[in-house]
């Protein structure tokens, strides 16, 4: 049998004081009104999960404390509560913005043999952009309200760009599908349209990085200059591969061969840069290296590379380049998964906030400050001068 | 109107955590179970959804200025930790939906009417104040008493505070009264007292809170971050890597199709 959890089974006190949401207010007698009396409370009985109880006695932290002084080890941001259809999205919007480009470039450059290429680029684009408004809504705390992502256009904020990328580039990908091919002036709007896709095919797998950046997350914040050029690298891959998996022709394959290749190759250099990016702290880096994040970050990083060396080994099987694209999907896929579970760690972990701040990855990065909000230089312990 | 803040000087407090249940009486906030935590007698843990104020106790078998114990080396400190209603907020750039406002006295504000649940204000705060409930599916955290503030009145915090640890008032008054404050601890011999977060200067990350504190520690032992940058600020150099990355997105598929039709048999 295991261990009673302490703190997590509702008291008698609890039962007593939480029979209606939380509030204890009698609506006979209290109207309830005030700022946060809208907040609903589904299950009172379930305690707000946030807390556990501490593992020792705040007085045998004391050493800890010291030199790398926390509060009781509670992290100092947030989590994200982001759940697994983010990550997917994260996969699945880049793909889809890299087949629209690669759609788009076979229809000005490819001539009449590349055609369906430009199709099958379309398509995949279109299902994309409507699966991962889909994950989207799926993710949201209030999917009735997801219109409200296109109420207002913020540039400062890089969700409200990718709303607005994602919607554009979801209508133009279907308005160029349905009137692509006739003739006269729709033709021409689809063409267009199309156009339009396969340009907001490159920001809508860019943005995804600055997303996930633009955070207080350290690990996230950290690489903030080299994971838009990995999800960039790697939804060229995942484009690549998931095209070559769909049945081609030979015209077909010999533009996808060159396009999958230097996505592969980009996806791994790149892969590597983040790495070094993170490492420049190696609190920051850690859940890159530990924990479940780092295995999926391996396993991504191993499936990338088998993928690419089973591409450009000798040989015409139709095995081989299956497996070849499954692996890669699997590496890209694995990789988003990887990212979004290591902010995860890295938000739990205070060190990584505040060592990444005393080592000058936070305002100092950007306003060159020398000292800490304390008023005392970044780093501690001061040198000692002997 | 004005802008509008908090000054809690954390050397008056004395962990009585009236704020904190004054705030959740006059917002109705619902409670987070009473549960034991082990940490001093923080019972509360952290800020989040339904905890727009908290209460830390950090207790040390560290010596501290200023401070006499018949028990040796043992050291108290008590801060009373809010939402920051920073200059540059953090929640506030990441909204995508425009439910977070500022409003006529300078604070941040969340309109639970628009905010569909996003969030993203939860992991663009680099305080970690705001917080999605999951019950809820909306964002939440201190709303200065918008409402106690439309009817000239004090938040209700401030208004409970027993031992004015927390001053609500306009921002120059809140500065001048912090200045006096330090000078007079400085003076006495507790040299070790620094405002935190008071403007631009003092932390230009988010240029400056309007809810500051006067502590007497790093900030990291209040669980507060010692360089706090809202991330939007980095934002130019992430989309400069974006625009390197669609030119060689192009680039790649534009050759990728030139060859693919040079190398026709």
């Amino acid at each position: 049998m295991s261990p009673p959890v302490i703190g997590n089974e509702p008291t008698f006190l609890d039962k007593l004081q939480r029979k209606r949401d939380g509030r204890n207010v009698d609506p006979a007698l209290g109207v309830l009104s005030g700022e946060g009396a809208q907040q609903r409370v589904k299950d009172p009985e379930d305690p707000h999960p946030e807390r556990r109880p501490m593992p020792t006695l705040p007085s045998q932290l004391a050493t800890e404390r010291e030199t790398a002084p926390s509060y009781y080890g509670l992290p100092a941001v947030k989590e994200p509560v982001w759940i697994w259809s983010v990550p997917t999205y994260l996969y699945v919007g880049g793909a889809a913005g890299a087949a629209s480009l690669l759609g788009f470039m076979a229809d000005v450059a490819g001539g009449p043999e590349l055609e369906r290429l430009g199709r099958r680029g379309r398509w995949v684009g279109t299902v994309g952009d409507v699966l991962s408004s889909g994950l989207l809504i799926h993710d949201l705390g209030r999917p009735s309200r997801f219109l409200n992502m296109l109420r207002v256009f913020r540039p400062t904020s890089p969700m409200s760009i990718g709303s607005w990328v994602l919607a554009t580039s979801g209508g133009l990908n279907t308005l160029g599908l349905l009137l692509g091919q006739r003739r006269g002036w729709p033709g021409v709007v689809g063409r267009c349209a199309t156009a339009g896709a396969g340009v907001l095919g490159m920001p809508l797998a860019g943005y995804t990085a600055v997303l996930l950046c633009n955070s207080a997350i350290p690990v996230w914040q950290a690489t903030h200059r080299t994971l838009p050029l990995f999800f960039m690298s790697s939804a060229t891959a995942a484009a690549g591969s998931l095209l070559s998996l769909l049945p081609h022709g030979p015209a077909e394959a010999r533009v996808l061969r060159p396009y999958r290749l230097a996505g592969k190759v980009a996806e791994l250099v790149m892969g590597v840069a983040v790495e070094r990016d993170a490492a420049r702290v190696p609190e920051v880096a850690r859940p890159l290296h530990e924990g479940f994040s780092g295995t999926l970050w391996k396993t991504s990083r191993v499936c990338s590379a088998a993928g690419l060396v089973l591409d450009v080994l000798p040989g015409r099987a139709r095995w081989k380049q299956v497996a070849a694209d499954v692996l890669t999907t699997a590496g890209a896929l694995a990789a988003r998964f990887a990212i979004f579970h290591a902010g995860k760690a890295s938000a739990r972990n205070p060190q990584a906030t505040f060592q990444g701040q005393r080592q000058g990855l936070g305002a100092a990065e950007v306003a060159g400050n020398t000292v800490a909000s304390d008023g005392k230089p970044l780093k501690f312990p001061l040198p000692v001068l002997r | 109107m004005g802008q509008k803040g908090f000054f809690t000087d954390t050397t008056l407090c004395i962990g009585c955590k009236a704020c904190e249940v004054a705030c959740k009486q006059w917002n109705q906030l619902p409670d987070d179970g009473f549960h034991f935590t082990g940490m001093s007698y923080d019972n509360t843990g952290a800020l989040g959804s339904a905890t727009w104020r908290h209460v830390a106790f950090v207790e040390r078998p560290v010596p501290l200025q200023g401070q006499t114990t018949g028990v040796g080396d043992f050291s108290w400190l008590m801060m009373s930790d809010v939402c920051k209603h920073c200059q540059h907020a953090g929640c506030l750039e990441a909204c995508p939906t425009g439910a977070i406002i500022r409003t006529e006295f300078d604070t941040v504000y969340v309109q639970p009417d628009v905010c569909n649940g996003c969030g993203y204000c939860v992991v663009a705060c680099p305080f970690g104040v705001i917080s999605r409930r999951e019950d809820d599916g909306r964002a939440w955290k201190c709303t200065l008493c918008y409402d106690r503030l439309g009817e000239g009145m004090t938040p209700a915090c401030a208004k409970a505070c027993p031992t004015e640890s927390i001053v609500f008032g306009d921002l120059d008054e809140l500065h001048a009264r912090a200045e006096n404050r330090i000078r007079a601890l400085h003076e006495r011999g507790v040299t070790d007292a620094y405002l935190y977060g008071k403007d631009a200067e003092n932390q230009p990350g988010t240029g400056g809170l309007n809810a500051f504190f006067l502590l007497l520690d790093k900030p990291e032992v209040y669980g507060l971050p010692p360089d706090p940058v809202v991330p939007t600020k980095k934002a130019g150099r992430t989309w400069g890597a974006v625009a390197l990355g669609a030119l060689g997105m192009a680039a790649v598929a534009l050759g990728s199709v030139l060859l693919g039709r040079e190398a026709r048999p």
